[in-house]
């Protein structure tokens, strides 16, 4: 028989008084600093319940410690975080029982084999309800059951984090970066199972650095860099409020089209296929550049003309450039191609 | 504090340590085979029986007879030098500790050293025979006053006389039961490797799961500060209560230890306990990274183990170093458990238990004082 403890009764109480709250999660004017460095600087943003929530941006640019402070790892400077209506400050113990949280880097004991410790959490949580064998079948970890976690891979380490993370079936889900290091295969595995508690109706908070994630799973985006959310919307609103020109890519193996763009007075550049990419405004300027080409002689063999994607927007908004490091993406200061 | 919470972090370490079989060796094989090493090195035997070379430069028939004397007294088991090779040179290459030289003029010295005594009823020049001994050497003067011994009972036979013996001493033990080495040795060997389990175990707890980000995932969930420290401490008291009790099995089967077990032995394992996951939590705070809390928590432990009183008697040592050992945590712990276990004194050992008791509580609140759940220090 379980102990009926204080927290327990009181949690009760707080969720019948919580449960009209439109906001799952309310962030009023938030600041941490660290030795007088502003990691977050001033934020606000509002997360409806079932949506999906993305923190978008580089390493270092406080989405980490944003998400830490509303799932009440770490403490505020100043600034107020209210979670299912509650102070994150004040009533820890009361929120701790409603969400769950998959932090940055995940780890468990070593030597505990996948059941174990999905067991372990579940007793941590009090909770004799736990389905340990649905929570298994959901992140697709039947075949290692009995493996020991030191024995698991990224992609399996993180899908038990996840796993974790559900075993007191939380009103909200806090995902820290879940697929940073992890092979396309193995995120895609993950997307997979985030795509799932979508579809249950979780209000789910994400932090990525990966655009193609944000854009798939997120209902609303907020873009942060050093430390303020410089634009927040749908991955379309996005797009749409700040993509007032078009990419044109241009396949050439004809060296001249550079040079030729070039003295148009555009500024293309060259991106990681050998494609050459120029931002255009209108679509009259396209036209023109492109009966310039053919008139000077030069000829490319493919071109594709679009609205610029949710990368894009983000490197015009933080005016940033992204490099795939060993640790991940890392914001670097922006060489500026465009006029 | 959750009791289920506590329960749950208890299952979890117990199984991380049976399944790890170097950290199960080391926990438990190891103080057993230090035990059994050191028992079996300073294991005392009645009437040993000691190697003694002895080198006759003067093959007469009197330096046979002293050696005939000296071999009948049964001490010593005598290896016969050749009169041919130098002495020193000889005890170097052999690695011998003691060669006994009867020299060249032995019987005409022995028999003018009668005759003067015949003569003037006094003792006369005393025959001199060489002791060539290492002074280095292990043992060497406890074979060396055996000689003595034997010497001055061969010396009393010949005088002639009946031994004058009007004082006598009787030896009169104030343990109850037998005392040997391995009766001092396994109370300190427990002290120790409890220490050192505990020390380590919070060391390697706090700070490996610190650094992994295990106790950052633990912040999330509703474990608190106290239920974290408390399963810490009772699995660590679990396991030093396991390895006390193979200690002991082995202790009594291999060498038949008298030691008495009573109530002490679990309130000194508890306390031991107490103030090492304590100074274990303290110094995790201290030095975040998992290696130089590790290093630091050697530091600490290596001069407490040879200076607490573990391995030989604190009063072995200069008069400052037991000036310093009294300071030593470690060091009531070994005398408490002494006392508890050879000499029975439940006052010494109620003296000790408060001492390293006031210790442990004061490391163990400093302990939970600064250790934090928080993701500040994750």
């Amino acid at each position: 028989m379980l102990p009926t403890t204080k927290d327990t009764a009181r949690n009760t109480d707080w969720r019948a008084m919580t449960q009209n709250c439109e906001y799952a999660i309310e962030v009023t004017h938030l600041t941490k600093r660290y030795k007088g460095f502003p990691a977050v600087d001033d934020i606000s943003f509002t997360v409806r319940k079932g949506e999906v929530f993305a923190l978008l941006g580089p390493n270092g640019a406080g989405k980490t410690t944003t998400v830490e402070i509303i799932n009440t790892i770490r403490k505020p400077t100043s600034g107020k975080v209210t979670l299912l209506g509650m102070d994150v400050t004040k009533k820890k113990y009361a929120i701790i029982p409603r969400i769950g949280v998959l932090p940055q880097g995940f780890s468990s004991f070593d030597r505990i084999t996948v059941k174990e410790t999905l067991q372990y959490y579940s007793r941590l949580f009090c909770n004799p309800n736990t389905d340990i064998e649905e929570l298994i079948a959901l992140v697709n970890l039947k075949d290692k059951v009995k493996e020991q976690y030191k024995n698991l891979s990224g992609g399996l380490k993180q899908r038990l984090g996840i796993a974790v993370a559900l075993v007191n079936d939380p009103e909200i889900v806090f995902l820290d970066e879940p697929t940073t290091g992890l092979d396309p295969r193995a995120r895609r595995e993950v997307w997979k199972v985030m795509l799932g508690l979508k579809k249950k109706g979780k209000t789910i908070f994400l932090t990525t650095h990966y655009m193609e994630e944000a854009e798939l799973l997120a209902d609303r985006v907020a873009i942060v860099a050093k430390g303020k959310i410089t634009a927040m919307g749908s991955p379309g609103e996005l797009i749409e409020s700040n993509a007032d020109y078009l990419v044109v890519m241009l396949k050439s193996v004809d060296e001249n089209v550079f040079e030729i763009v070039q003295k148009m007075g555009f500024a293309p550049v060259y991106d990681s296929h050998g494609y050459i990419k120029i931002r255009l405004d209108h679509s009259d300027d396209v036209r023109r550049m492109l009966n310039t080409i053919r008139e000077k002689g030069a000829s490319f063999t493919g071109l594709d003309v679009r609205k610029p994607n949710l990368e894009e927007v983000f490197l015009k908004l933080t005016d940033e450039t992204l490099q795939e490091g060993s640790i991940g993406i890392t914001a670097m200061p922006c060489e500026h191609n465009e006029t | 504090m959750n009791l289920h919470i506590i329960n749950a972090n208890i299952i979890v370490s117990i199984k991380s340590f049976y399944r790890e079989k170097t950290v199960v060796f080391f926990r438990l094989a190891f103080p057993v085979i230090l035990i059994l090493v050191f028992g079996t090195i300073f294991m005392e035997r009645d009437n040993e029986i000691f190697n003694l070379s002895i080198q006759d430069l003067d093959r007469t028939t009197s330096s046979e007879q002293l050696v005939e004397a000296i071999r009948l007294s049964r001490r010593f088991k005598i290896t016969k030098v050749s009169p041919a090779v130098d002495a020193q040179k000889y005890a170097k290459t052999n690695n011998l500790n003691l060669i006994v030289i009867i020299p060249k003029s032995f019987e005409m010295s022995l028999m003018q050293a009668v005759l003067q005594k015949g003569e003037s009823n006094n003792s006369g020049t005393p025959v001199s025979i060489t002791r060539l001994y290492d002074p280095s050497a292990f043992g060497v003067s406890t074979k060396t006053g055996v000689l003595e011994m034997v010497l001055a009972g061969i010396n009393q036979e010949m005088s002639g006389k009946p031994p004058l013996t009007l004082i006598v001493s009787e030896p009169v033990s104030i343990l109850k039961k037998k005392y040997r080495f391995i009766e001092f040795f396994v109370p300190g060997i427990i002290a120790m490797a409890v220490m050192t389990a505990s020390l380590f175990g919070a060391v390697n707890v706090n700070a490996e799961l610190r650094q992994k980000g295990v106790i950052r995932k633990l912040c999330t969930t509703p474990i608190t500060r106290t239920d974290w420290i408390l399963s810490n401490v009772l699995y660590q008291f679990i396991l030093a209560l396991l390895s006390t009790v193979v200690m002991l099995l082995v202790s009594y089967v291999v060498f038949n230890v008298n030691l008495e077990i009573n109530g002490w032995l679990v309130v000194f394992v508890a306390l031991d306990v107490f103030s090492f996951v304590g100074l274990g939590m303290i110094l995790t705070r201290v030095a975040k990274e998992a290696e130089s809390a590790a290093a630091a928590a050697d530091a600490l432990m290596f001069p407490m183990m040879f200076l607490s009183g573990t391995f030989f008697p604190v009063e072995m040592m200069p008069e400052f170093l037991q000036k310093f050992a009294r300071v030593l945590p470690l060091y009531y712990v070994n005398e408490g458990l002494r006392a508890a276990m050879v000499s029975v004194d439940h006052t010494a050992a109620l003296k000790c238990a408060l001492i390293i008791g006031a210790f442990a509580a004061v490391v163990f609140v400093l302990g939970i004082m600064i250790t934090t759940m928080d993701g500040e220090s994750t």
